[in-house]
């Protein structure tokens, strides 16, 4: 190759065309797809690669998808070697080649620059079915990968640029529901998008350039990393965080245990000590595990670090087969995504000594629901998780509440609710309430964020609802001197008053139309002392029916003058400087 | 009788005028702005151009037939929070969806990242006990004696706007409709916004942070056009005030007072309608505009000669779902104050010194240097013709001052504080422009930049060498761009009804219905303007999916299409678009498609002035003859002053080459040619700036930006 000067311009545009594809594939997706989950909660990541499968730039949308398409696509580049065609589509979902979950399932395209392979574009997405022996894929009762779902292995739908019919039928005879289909055809076609791009840009600099200046940026994003690590005090740092109920055995409780090693500029993170995996679904896959444990380390460096291959060079991972975090063969999985809350709890612990301006309090734990059934205006079959319900609080950290109604960490903020009027378009439900929830940020000099509570009136017969989640057993943590708080919950009350209280994983059928679904979804941990909380800013969220005043007096030591939004400055002195 | 048409922009500094009559003449006017009120440097300008013609106020007057006025009063009162204090009454159960914003943070890696302060703070968002279902049948309706109580509150609350939005109100307007028309009775002074009025289109949230934004600034807006359309009234003017509107058109101020939130954008929107009437008339199809201000830098873009919008707009992250040009606003302008951060280095803006105190030079008792400041001691301004030398700027003292606050801190003198603070303030115009371009998928080297704003000359040069933009162009309208880009714009109003029925279910008589509906609306609207029925043009379009798909793609279609029906044709199109835009169609499979909304944008068209740069009185005949002195100033190529001829632009009218480094000084325009420029004059009016280096073959008329790049680079 001969030498190719670096041209600095050129290498911002070439981070910013990245960015750009990536986000154009995005916004395809969000803009093409059917089921809610992809285009309203947008549960999917769209990502460029080069030719020995490093990443060249990614947009998840969901930050538990950030480590989800690179070891794929080196499956892929080891599966197929050199029978790489232009015009080939590779489906994939396999959980035991590095997928991270049955239902996400990736679609990868090769691009060609003058016949010679110079990346793969990606698109990866939570589809609203893959067969098993539930709709929507959440199977509590499920012990091993079939009982959860179709296995794809690396298989290509398309070879230079033909369908392969018969893969196609084999694929989606096994698929419960059409709008799976549609919804492939929409990230073959975001590929589509990226690989036209991609190839324009490379075509446009040639491809040694191009080469050239990917090196340069992998370089410089790794560099970043290296400092931003190399500010953590060396040492080794401990954390834990329990899962509870495995979906099988009430009352069962495991525990996740982070050992994480800063030497210099680099960061080991090792979860051999966690428990061992379970028999029901709550296992991790080691990729899922790898992108929690990536996104929980974002959050502590500066976010303006690129997202490609360099990002990930300083950190090392250590998810031992067999254990909670990564199940071996044939084990059931589907909830491993979930387990992103509880790795995140153990990480923040762990490095909370090390690194307090930059660990947050507990954030909510998800619990949610998946609806299913047929909606009697189109006689249509709908799948739809209940996004609005499960959104709880962020938890506060140094200088700053947390953010209200943000949803679990594994997506901080990414997962939307769905729009009201569409989602009643959509299915047969009726929202009779969704609104913060009075005193369910945890208390703090920092709140936790708000939580939420939704009351759904479920129409049409013979409705199925999946619970899968946790966070209602125990309370989030606060730290340092701030708490946890309110616990999640779910319940149905049926229209002959009968009430019902689902368990945390669990499969309910036949529910009758006029059912009304209450939940609450938590908020999040506070952080410092509650009474050296700013007066004003307690005075304010209790004039906003957020805090009550009884919260303001017992937590945060504030009284107010009857019946008005006045502050008893005596009375509050008093309280504030009363020895604890 | 003149006739003439003036442009009117108010900005964060100066209040631009443009005035162009129907004999082809065209005057160029600057004032202090007025920030307490607008309306006094708008009138105090009129005055001022009477004077400079030699008028008498009321024959001037007498022979304005237009005014087209841009304004950021609304912009402003949304940046800053100061709009009116308002309350929102909404359906027992979505209290927080204002806030909420469906539970987004931007920034997923961010801890520190906070929420949008909501315009309607939860204490002042009420609900009420009713209830429209997914069909649109009332299932509960408005109890009269619920708005009552909260009437008694908002009376206690002394909120001056209310804003309603109910659930599916797009589906049934009823009781929205009596709601609003109770509330109007109940508190006839205060502003009422009904969502069925501003944007009767399915999606809750968006509706629901539309029609807040609208009560928001409904009263600020209704109060400034009252106050200015007053003061017109004093000086008897008997013309047309149009007011410019955020999706390029303009509206006139009864209408904008009922639907503030088109005004949104109403100041920098006008800058992409000159862009593109710049980029035909040089024979280019891209460009950028690029137009530095006293407060604020914007940037946008022209594709294919057409101004870019959408209706996915936000302002300051408060979503804005009403048709909006895209434009990128930074904090960056002549005012742009210089300072030091936390980890010792220089930074310029977003606070500006505005006109008062302005910047140290004004001798206005500003004391902290600005970008002005710093163009001021690197010898781009000349501090006797200032504006034409209507302002003396005091250097002396900037020069103490600058030292004295930035200088001492950085350890430099003042000249190289001045110097640090001109490449800083580029470096952050030139991330603002990559914003517009790079981060959209365009490469801004294959765009022509147009430059606008005063100010924007001098530190063009520097931003396109950042971003290797090989050519910009100074119009002679730079200074007032705006302004003269409002003399471009028709009057425009965006019309839609959510209409969700699938092809082969249409109702064709409702359909057109919809049509027609807007249609009449478009037409009172346009009559009330002053446009007759038949020189109105329609553009529909269409919001279309595929069953089962959830976002839809918004497809123009022609009006031919929409009344004979023909949706075959429609059909076809939209496989195509949807196949453009994410790479796959699904005609084959024969799958259906769905409508979402009907849109309708009505165009009344305006009467246009044929030029904009006016008749030219004998320019010099040689460059020599332009030369009005040397002086030092700035090199960024060599980091040193160095002594440039400074030429006269106000008789540069005949084409010359100028090799840079050198300054042209018009009254309110200086453009700085670097060392690595040289500049062509009189070309379609402008100054055509093109870096040496880049286009050793110098400037072709009528060459595409593709050609111009591989012919150069």
């Amino acid at each position: 190759m001969s030498e190719i000067k670096i041209d600095n311009i050129l290498l911002s545009i070439f981070q910013r065309a990245f960015r750009s594809i990536t986000d154009e594939m995005s916004i395809s997706l969000t803009k093409t797809t059917r089921s809610p989950i992809l285009c309203e909660a947008k549960d999917f990541v769209t990502g460029l690669y080069d030719a020995e499968g490093n990443m060249l730039e990614q947009t998840e949308n969901l930050p538990i998808l950030s480590f989800s398409l690179g070891p794929v696509c080196k499956v892929i580049i080891n599966q197929y070697g050199k029978n790489i065609f232009p015009g080939d589509v590779i489906i994939h979902n396999d959980v035991f080649s590095m997928g991270n979950q049955n239902n996400d399932v990736a679609i990868f395209k090769p691009i060609f620059c003058n016949d010679v392979l110079v990346g793969w574009s990606a698109a990866k997405g939570h589809q609203a079915d893959i067969g098993g022996a539930v709709q929507g894929g959440y199977n509590p009762n499920a012990t091993e990968v079939w009982q959860e779902a179709l296995r794809i292995p690396a298989v290509k739908l398309y070879e230079k640029g033909v369908l392969r019919q018969d893969v196609w039928n084999l694929i989606f005879a096994n698929i419960r529901l059409i709008m799976v289909q549609e919804d492939i055809k929409a990230q073959i076609g975001a590929c589509t998008l990226g690989e036209r791009r991609l190839n324009t840009l490379i075509s446009k600099y040639g491809i040694e350039c191009f080469e050239a200046h990917k090196l340069e940026l992998f370089g410089s994003t790794e560099k970043m990393m290296r400092s931003e690590i190399s500010s953590v005090p060396n040492g080794t740092y401990y954390g834990s965080s329990k899962v509870y109920y495995d979906g099988k055995h009430l009352g069962s409780e495991f525990e996740i245990k982070a050992k994480i090693i800063v030497e210099d500029e680099s960061i080991t993170f090792d979860f051999s000590e966690s428990s061992p995996q379970t028999n029901g679904f709550v296992n991790g896959t080691y990729t899922s595990s790898c992108s929690a444990i990536t996104l929980t380390f974002l959050q502590m460096v500066n976010p303006d670090i690129s997202h490609n291959e360099g990002m990930i060079k300083p950190l090392t991972y250590i998810v031992p087969e067999g254990t909670i975090l990564n199940a071996s063969y044939p084990k059931a999985t589907t909830f491993g995504n979930h387990l992103c809350p509880q790795i995140a709890d153990s990480i923040f612990k762990a490095l909370g000594p090390a690194m307090p301006n930059r660990v947050t309090a507990g954030w909510n734990h998800l619990l949610c629901s998946l609806f299913t059934g047929k909606h009697p205006r189109t006689n249509e079959k709908y799948v739809d998780i209940c996004f609005m319900g499960l959104k709880g609080g962020s938890g506060a950290l140094q200088g700053d509440d947390g953010y209200d109604h943000i949803g679990m960490i594994d997506a901080s903020g990414g997962l939307l609710d769905q729009d009201y009027e569409m989602y009643e378009q959509q299915t047969p439900h009726q929202i009779l309430k969704h609104e913060f929830l009075t005193d369910s940020g945890g208390v703090g000099k920092w709140r936790g964020g708000l939580g939420v509570e939704t009351f759904i009136k479920m129409g049409g017969d013979n409705a199925t609802m999946v619970v899968f989640g946790d966070g209602d057993v125990e309370s989030n943590y606060g730290l340092f001197g701030g708490k946890g708080s309110i616990l999640n919950s779910i319940n149905l009350k049926y229209p002959d008053g009968k009430l019902h209280t689902p368990l945390s994983k669990d499969l309910i059928e036949s529910i009758p139309d006029g059912t009304v679904y209450k939940q609450i979804a938590g908020g999040g941990g506070g952080y410092g002392n509650p009474k050296e909380r700013d007066v004003n800013s307690v005075q304010q969220d209790v004039q906003n029916e957020i805090v009550t005043k009884a919260q303001a007096a017992k937590e945060y030591g504030v009284i107010f003058k009857n019946e008005s939004f006045e502050i008893d400055i005596i009375e509050t002195n008093k309280l504030r400087t009363k020895k604890q | 009788m003149k006739g003439y048409k003036l442009g009117i922009d108010v900005g964060g500094t100066f209040t631009d005028f443009f005035l162009v009559g129907n004999d082809g003449s065209s005057l160029i006017h600057k004032t202090l702005s007025t920030p307490q009120d607008s309306s006094i440097g708008f009138i105090t300008g009129i005055k001022e151009i009477a004077q400079k013609l030699n008028l008498e106020l009321s024959s001037f007057i007498n022979d304005i037939d237009t005014i087209v006025h841009g304004t950021t009063v609304a912009t402003n009162a949304l940046l800053t929070m100061n709009g009116a204090k308002t309350a929102l009454i909404t359906t027992k159960g979505f209290r927080d969806a204002l806030e909420m914003r469906r539970g987004i943070r931007e920034e997923r890696y961010n801890n520190h990242y906070k929420n949008v302060k909501p315009l309607v703070p939860r204490h002042l968002r009420f609900t009420i006990d009713e209830r429209i279902d997914a069909l649109g049948n009332s299932i509960l309706p408005v109890k009269t004696s619920e708005l009552d109580k909260i009437i008694e509150q908002l009376k206690k609350e002394e909120v001056k706007a209310i804003a309603i939005c109910f659930i599916n109100s797009y589906l049934n307007n009823e009781h929205e409709k009596i709601a609003t028309e109770y509330l109007r009775k109940a508190l006839p002074n205060l502003f009422i916004s009904g969502s069925y009025e501003v944007l009767p289109s399915v999606r809750f949230y968006e509706r629901v942070s539309t029609t807040c934004i609208n009560a928001y600034i409904g009263v600020v807006i209704a109060k400034y056009l009252e106050a200015l359309l007053c003061k017109l009234y004093d000086i008897n003017f008997n013309g047309k005030l149009m007011i410019m509107q955020s999706n390029g058109g303009v509206v006139t101020p009864d209408v904008a007072r009922k639907i503030a939130a088109v005004t949104v954008l109403s100041g920098p929107a006008a800058a992409p309608i000159a862009g593109a009437y710049y980029a035909e008339l040089l024979g280019f199809d891209n460009c950028i505009t690029m137009d530095m201000g006293g407060t604020s830098f914007d940037a946008s873009l022209v594709v294919n000669r057409k101004c870019v919008t959408s209706t996915d707009g936000s302002i300051d992250r408060h979503r804005i779902a009403l048709p909006t040009l895209d434009i990128v606003t930074i904090g960056a302008g002549g005012g742009s104050i210089g300072w030091i951060d936390k980890g010792d280095l220089l930074q310029m803006g977003p606070k500006s010194a505005g006109s008062l105190p302005g910047p140290i030079s004004y001798n206005r008792d500003g004391i902290e240097p600005a970008c002005t400041d710093a163009d001021l001691i690197l010898g781009y301004l000349d501090p006797n013709f200032f504006a034409g030398g209507k302002y003396i700027l005091n250097k002396e003292k900037t020069i103490v001052l600058t030292k004295k606050t930035l200088g001492i801190t950085l350890g430099l003198d003042a000249m190289k504080t001045a110097a640090g603070m001109y490449r800083v303030i580029n470096m952050n115009m030139a991330q603002g422009v990559r914003q517009v371009s790079v981060e959209r998928g365009y490469d801004p080297r294959e765009f022509l930049m147009l430059c606008a704003g005063g100010a924007g000359s001098i530190h063009a040069g520097e931003i396109c060498r950042e971003l290797e933009i090989p050519m910009f162009v100074v119009p002679d309208v730079a200074s007032i761009f705006c302004a003269a880009g409002m003399l471009l714009g028709d009057l425009k109003h965006d019309y839609v009804r959510s209409y969700m029925t699938r092809f082969s279910k249409i109702d064709k008589k409702k359909f057109l219905a919809f049509f027609a509906q807007m249609k009449d609306e478009a037409i009172r609207t346009l009559t009330e303007e002053g446009i007759s029925k038949e020189k109105i043009e329609y553009n529909p379009s269409l919001d279309i999916r595929y069953v089962g798909q959830f976002h839809e793609v918004p497809l123009e279609v022609l009006m031919k299409d929409i009344n004979e029906f023909n949706t075959a044709s429609i059909i076809e199109a939209f496989h195509k678009e949807h196949n453009r835009k994410y790479g796959y169609e699904l005609k084959n499979e024969g799958t259906e498609l769905e409508i979402i909304n009907v849109r309708l944008r009505a165009v009344g068209v305006t009467e246009k002035p044929q030029s904009l740069s006016g008749n030219k009185i004998k320019g010099a005949e040689s460059l020599e003859q332009a030369l009005k002195c040397r002086r030092p100033a700035y090199i960024p190529e060599t980091d040193s002053m160095q002594e440039v001829p400074v030429y006269d632009g106000d008789i540069l009218f005949n084409n010359f080459k100028i090799e840079g480094p050198a300054l042209i000084e018009q009254i309110n325009t200086t453009i700085f040619i670097g060392g690595s420029y040289n500049c062509e004059t009189g070309i379609g009016g402008c100054f055509v700036v093109y870096n040496k280096f880049l286009m050793p073959n110098g400037f072709e008329k009528n060459i595409s930006t593709q050609k111009l790049i591989s012919n150069n680079v």
